[in-house]
């Protein structure tokens, strides 16, 4: 493993949400004291991400995503911990760290509102300072990729959403960061515009080896992109590691699908156990089964005394039903 | 009726939430008072302080101007521009649809929120007032009273003035520069930087006989005993008339504009 | 916030933000031509009547109408001018709430010149074509000799003022981090600052002195270097050197102002999970 390109040691916020108060007397007092409880979004978090690979960072909402995000990018100062990015401690270096980092968050865009796209990376070039072949270069490039030119003189406040968020990742990109941080970067986008986005950020990966940190409800996203995924759950991290790995970790429960020759009787009979029926449509019947009670080729053989068996497969869990059981999980473990 | 009532115990309440601002608002008008009244006491004192002048002595318009900064709120002053901009976004087309009369809507929305800005911004800011300078007491209770008659006769003269000034939305297409020449014009001829009678004669004669004298100049003059009660109410009463029916002609205007460009 | 050569390059490109959206704006002549006009014409009300009141009255503290004129001028042009420098700055509010302040946070250029020109209009220029007005007709008929030197100092006290203006501005956007409905306090600060700085000190209260010449220096930007163009005699009683304070007290309340402001940063909470 090479040097981590982004580190965090300990990485915790903690907010004071103040308690509201009823009545003309209870704004004064709020004025003075500072009633409340204190809450912690980001809780002793810790990674290391080397340059070059593409991190999925994913929890529930209100997890501390974003908190985190916002963190690695120098926009919150954390409570405690250490966070290195590209060398520089975010929240104290921003000016340097901007030059390192492209940021796209997805519900807002870094573009001016009544300015055409152009000009709005224009601008951007003379506050990266990009020199104006590189610009020239790169503008192509994504003008290119992105497919901008139909709407590079469009005022940005015109464009559509996903026409907007191309717009984004090419200003994020425009000075060259080594690291991207995407926050919810398909959100609200159709499936077209959804596939191209990920199409580009693979390719950007692989051809220029930008190092990505996306965060994402969108778990088509991680499928498509990461190898690895951070889960974050109440502020704590729940996973870290390869997504194969996870799935191997949740996928005790399997499915095992069963075309027989005739309509096999299954309501009456009794199964064997460490085996469920899952559902049954004529001779097509699916049992789920426990991987560490029963291996599929038992269950096959077991099931044969109902009938011929004609084909058969066995279904891997879907990513959705394993972060699902992860968070069931986090949630059983703080209980 | 009873949608009415409605609406502005709504209003009224939806005006008292906002608690944090109330505070602020109210500081910031007692420092504005507090400048004004001693700029008034500094030209009285060129004066040699007990004379009257224009028939206002030092102590009258030091009142003026504490009644002036807790009106200030009471009778929005300078404006509001919630119907322009409800013009502008089209909304208009809809809300006129709907079954309740557009002005006494807005009117009774507006009285509500009056009501709680006086309690909440004019109350507590005159109490500054009184403790920080010499104030004048009304005279009896009736003037006390009728006051506050007047005060309410003021927010509704106030109210169609504002209504008329965001119809202008019909037909102009940037507010602000409206905004701000209603801004200006209310600020000299209601009185509310000087008495009208400290305005050279021409303007003093015109000012006295406009409406915007009864937002602000009318409860003052009730308050100190300036004319006599049936006088002031008489002049506000005469122009709520006016104004509604103008106000109401105006609006017919603007509908039928929309009519025929189709909104 | 960082070095020079940092903020002047920042400098440029908030110019040529600036341009960009100015030219935007001019699109609209008419409503921006009426906005200028209608700012002109609040304030020209205000002279009519301090006008009239010179009329019923003697003077002011001592002060002639020409005088009181000319100081009008004088607090209207730096206003007008720490207005329109910080017309951005008073959008922090709005770009906190809505979560857009973020951004200035990843962009290697410092957050407070991108809240700048977050907004950039001329509306303040009806008013600081009045103050201009009012500050050549004062100097025109106050009785007072114009040297090269007071004209020069004049040129300090008004940046000076100017200076202190964005700074009250921006104090409102430092208040919007931690809250947003109490921010409306400072309009006691900002306008009744400009608009006590038109009137002689000495009129006001104790209290009210000290808060606008120790705590807020509106008193040292307008009324004593006024006292020095005017040639006129200092009823509190201050040291000789009172009437040159301004650009000091400036940079010492700007330096207050930007600490408060890089803390302000550090403590930003970012709306969003």
């Amino acid at each position: 493993m090479t040097e981590p390109i982004i580190s965090a040691r300990g990485l915790t916020k903690t907010f004071w949400r103040r308690s509201q108060r009823k009545g003309m007397l209870g704004a004064m007092r709020g004025l003075v004291d500072r009633g409340g409880t204190e809450v912690t979004a980001v809780d002793d978090v810790s990674f290391d991400i080397p340059a070059g690979e593409i991190v999925g960072y994913i929890g529930p909402n209100g997890a501390g995503k974003s908190t985190t995000i916002k963190m690695l990018t120098g926009i919150l100062v954390p409570s405690s911990g250490e966070v290195s990015v590209a060398g520089h401690t975010p929240w104290e270096e921003r000016r340097q760290l901007a030059q390192k980092i492209g940021v796209v968050f997805g519900q807002r865009t870094q573009l001016w509102w009544d300015l055409p796209l152009s000009e709005s990376l224009e601008l951007l070039r003379f506050m990266y300072k990009v020199p104006e072949r590189r610009f020239k270069h790169n503008l192509a490039e994504a003008t290119d990729l992105l497919d901008l030119a139909p709407f590079l003189e469009t005022p940005v406040r015109q464009l559509s959403l996903g026409q907007r968020m191309r717009g984004d990742l090419a200003a994020a990109l425009l000075h060259e960061p080594p690291i991207l941080y995407l926050d919810e970067p398909t959100i609200g986008l159709d499936l077209v515009a959804k596939t191209r986005i990920r199409e580009f950020l693979a390719e950007l990966n692989r051809s220029s080896g930008v190092t990505i940190l996306l965060t994402t409800h969108d778990l088509a996203d991680i499928e498509r992109l990461c190898k690895r995924i951070v889960v974050i759950d109440h502020g704590r991290i729940v996973h870290d590691g390869e997504l194969e790995r996870l799935k191997a970790r949740f996928s005790s429960k399997r499915q095992l699908t069963l075309d027989f020759d005739v309509v096999p009787d299954l309501a009456s009979a009794v199964l064997p156990t460490g085996t469920a029926l899952f559902d049954q449509e004529g001779p097509r019947v699916r049992i789920a089964f426990d991987r560490h009670e029963r291996s599929a080729p038992e269950v096959l053989s077991l099931m044969g005394r109902f009938g011929t068996i004609r084909d058969m497969s066995i279904d891997e869990p879907a990513i959705e039903d394993v972060i699902q059981e992860l968070y069931a999980e986090s949630a059983r473990a703080t209980a | 009726m009873r949608l009415y009532l409605e609406l502005a115990r709504r209003a009224f309440q939806q005006t008292l939430t906002y608690r944090g601002a109330a505070l602020a608002g109210i500081f910031t008008n007692g420092i504005f008072g507090i400048m004004i009244a001693s700029v008034f006491l500094a030209f009285y004192q060129s004066h040699g302080s007990g004379d009257a002048v224009q028939g206002w002595t030092r102590d009258q318009t030091i009142t003026l101007v504490w009644i002036n900064q807790s009106l200030l709120m009471t009778v929005y002053l300078w404006g509001w521009w919630e119907v322009t901009r409800n013009i502008q976004s089209g909304a208009i087309v809809t809300e006129l649809l709907k079954p309740y009369d557009y002005f006494t809507y807005w009117l009774s929305r507006d009285f509500g929120r009056a009501l709680a800005h006086f309690l909440v911004r004019g109350v507590p800011t005159f109490l500054i007032g009184a403790i920080v300078f010499d104030i004048l007491a009304p005279e009896s209770w009736l003037r006390a009273a009728s006051f506050l008659l007047s005060v309410a006769m003021a927010v509704i003269v106030s109210f169609c003035l504002r209504f008329m000034a965001n119809l202008a939305g019909f037909w102009v297409l940037d507010y602000r520069g409206i905004a701000a020449m209603f801004a200006a014009i209310m600020n000299v001829l209601s009185g509310m930087l000087a008495p009208l009678a400290f305005l050279p004669d021409p303007l003093r004669i015109v000012a006295n006989a406009l409406p915007f004298r009864a937002v602000i100049m009318t409860p003052n003059e009730v308050y100190l005993g300036q004319v006599p009660i049936w006088e002031g109410l008489g002049f506000q009463m005469l122009w709520i008339v006016i104004l509604i029916v103008s106000a109401r002609l105006l609006m017919a205007t603007g509908e039928r504009r929309l009519v025929v460009q189709g909104g | 916030m960082g070095n020079i050569a940092d903020i002047r390059s920042d400098i440029g490109i908030a110019l040529r933000i600036a341009a960009l959206r100015l030219r935007g704006q001019m699109q609209y002549r008419s409503s921006f031509l009426m906005q200028i006009f209608g700012n002109f014409i609040v304030n020209f009300a205000e002279i009519i009547v301090l006008w009239s009141l010179f009329q019923n009255f003697e003077d002011l503290g001592g002060w002639t109408l020409e005088e009181v004129i000319f100081l009008h001028g004088l607090s209207m042009v730096m206003f007008s001018l720490g207005d329109t420098v910080a017309n951005g700055v008073q959008t922090v509010p709005e770009l906190i709430r809505d979560g857009n302040f973020d951004r200035t946070l990843v962009r290697p250029m410092s957050s407070y010149i991108q809240a700048m020109v977050n907004e950039v209009s001329l509306r303040h220029f009806g008013l600081l074509g009045q103050g201009l007005l009012l500050l050549g007709i004062g100097m025109a008929t106050v009785s007072t000799e114009w040297t090269v030197a007071k004209l020069l100092y004049m040129t300090v006290v008004i940046v000076s003022g100017l200076a202190l203006f964005a700074a009250l501005f921006t104090i409102e956007a430092i208040l919007s981090f931690w809250t947003v409905n109490s921010i409306e306090a400072v309009n006691a600060f900002t306008y009744g600052g400009s608009d006590l700085g038109q009137y002689p000190l000495h009129i006001f209260r104790q209290g009210m002195r000290f808060l606008f010449l120790w705590v807020i220096p509106v008193g040292f930007m307008t009324y004593y270097p006024s006292l020095y163009f005017l040639d006129k005699p200092d009823p509190l009683g201050l040291p000789a050197f009172a009437p040159f304070v301004a650009p000091v007290a400036a940079v010492i309340f700007c330096f207050v102002v930007g600490k408060g402001w890089t803390f302000a940063i550090r403590h930003y909470r970012s709306t969003g999970s």
